[in-house]
């Protein structure tokens, strides 16, 4: 399997908190989760490898090729939505997606046309029109369209109903099938049951672990730590609020 | 098609408020005798601050730093609709100008006016109010492609002491050539204009370059 992302050594200071020492990889066709509580660094991950901030230290690869060299290259080959984020509210889709489209020299009216229909979206619409999960399908629609292979997603469940959240999940599965990476940041750990094949456990900015989730849930079994990802977290995550208390 | 052109069809479909065109008919403002219309230029810039309003409530710096294009690509496409509306509005008063001096040169209202007149000193304040709103406003919104409140109030500012100078200079002896209705053959007058045609341009073009260096430096 090709390597569709590789991350290694990643960091970014702020004057309150520091993302340090990140390093994962993403095969085509996995999808994984990117967990860890609220401002352990998620976000800030994302956005570093999506160039969108500048980082202190670290490489980024996309295909084999570093991101600094490649960006524009490399764009036509991802897709982001973020989960609450959405452009131009008040524009209608179609009027939104005629402008994205010549961005894309891969764009395949024929693909937009099978998601539009298989997400049930209505082209007349407005974003603001849309429900959160909605929107979600809609930046999918847009990346899967000009043929992303890899998708990340900066928290695409939350805020979600637990039947839309599963039909999501079952879409991941689906693209995954089909060869689509995906890089989705989560706190919810029972999506990363449902659907993930690996994780990347950020702690406070520090990486608390990145691999196959079956290992890390082997791992942490056989210390005694807990047998799902949940009381694995919360064993991390209430043990430090003992420590401040203490 | 080439990156800047398709962005700038994206500032015109998707990010431009329509405030921003209707507000290039206040270059009508041109006709209006006993009336400062260089603030007609002040609202054809409000226009645009309308743009980035939509702009900044509609994620629009967000979406095109994700499209495969290069920041500074997104920084040549504010300014290009920026100039396009400036320079449609520029054109509306120097058509209106124009007829002022050939066919208007001796109307009263416009000969007893104690107010500026449209002629090519006009034509050129209006270019170096326009060329402040790209200085100050603009090239000063992308220090964070977010923030713009205190850039605005202090192109507001700056652009009424403009204004207030170009209401007292040609009441000063010597200079009340600056507000001829029949300015046509003076040269002094194209001079003027050329001046705030090469001030208009070389602002506009330095205070993108230093945009540009401003937003590859923000993190979004």
């Amino acid at each position: 399997m090709g390597k569709v992302l590789s991350v290694s050594g990643l960091r970014k200071e702020y004057p309150k908190f520091t993302l340090d020492n990140i390093s994962f990889e993403i095969d085509e066709g996995m999808i994984m989760g990117l967990i860890g509580r609220n401002g352990a660094g998620k976000t800030t991950t994302i956005k570093s490898i999506l160039n969108l901030i500048h980082t202190s230290a670290g490489e980024i690869q996309y295909f084999g090729k570093s991101l600094n060299e490649h960006e524009a290259e490399i764009k036509h080959q991802i897709g982001y939505a973020g989960g609450a984020v959405d452009y131009y509210k008040k524009k209608k889709i179609k009027k939104i997606i005629s402008v994205t489209k010549t961005f894309y020299s891969d764009w395949d009216d024929e693909a937009y046309r099978k998601y539009m229909d298989l997400f049930e979206l209505d082209e007349d619409k407005t974003p603001s029109e849309l429900s959160e999960g909605m929107k979600v399908k809609l930046n999918l629609t847009m990346a899967l369209s000009h043929g992303a292979k890899l998708l990340i997603l900066d928290e695409p469940t939350s805020g979600l109903d637990p039947v839309s959240r599963d039909e999501l999940l079952e879409v991941f599965k689906l693209l995954a099938g089909k060869g689509v990476a995906i890089l989705f940041s989560t706190h919810i750990t029972s999506d990363l049951d449902k659907c993930a094949d690996s994780i990347t456990y950020i702690r406070k900015g520090q990486l608390q672990f990145s691999g196959t989730m079956a290992d890390y849930i082997e791992k942490c079994k056989s210390e005694g730590i807990g047998e799902t990802l949940e009381e694995i977290m919360l064993h991390y995550e209430k043990e430090n609020l003992h420590e401040k208390f203490a | 098609m080439k990156n800047s052109r398709k962005l700038l069809g994206k500032e015109i479909k998707l990010a431009a408020s329509p405030l921003s065109w209707l507000f290039t008919a206040f270059a009508l403002m041109t006709l209006i005798p006993g009336y400062p219309i260089l603030v007609g230029s002040f609202f054809v810039c409000l226009g645009l601050f309308q743009s980035f309003q939509s702009s900044r409530e509609n994620n629009d710096i967000l979406y095109t730093v994700l499209l495969p294009v290069s920041k500074t690509d997104a920084v040549k496409a504010k300014y290009r609709f920026v100039v396009l509306i400036q320079m449609i509005a520029f054109a509306i008063s120097a058509v209106i100008t124009l007829l002022r001096l050939t066919l208007m040169t001796k109307a009263t209202p416009y000969v007893t006016n104690p107010m500026m007149n449209a002629n090519q000193a006009f034509l050129a304040y209006m270019l170096v109010i326009f060329a402040l709103f790209n200085w100050l406003f603009l090239c000063g919104f992308f220090k964070t492609a977010y923030k713009f409140g205190a850039s605005f109030i202090l192109f507001i500012v700056v652009s009424f002491i403009v204004v207030i100078i170009g209401e007292v200079l040609h009441h000063i002896p010597g200079l009340e050539f600056l507000n001829g209705t029949d300015t046509l053959c003076d040269k002094r007058m194209w001079i003027i204009l050329a001046a705030g045609i090469v001030f208009y341009v070389l602002v506009t073009f330095v205070s993108c370059r230093v945009a540009m260096k401003r937003f590859e430096r923000v993190d979004m």
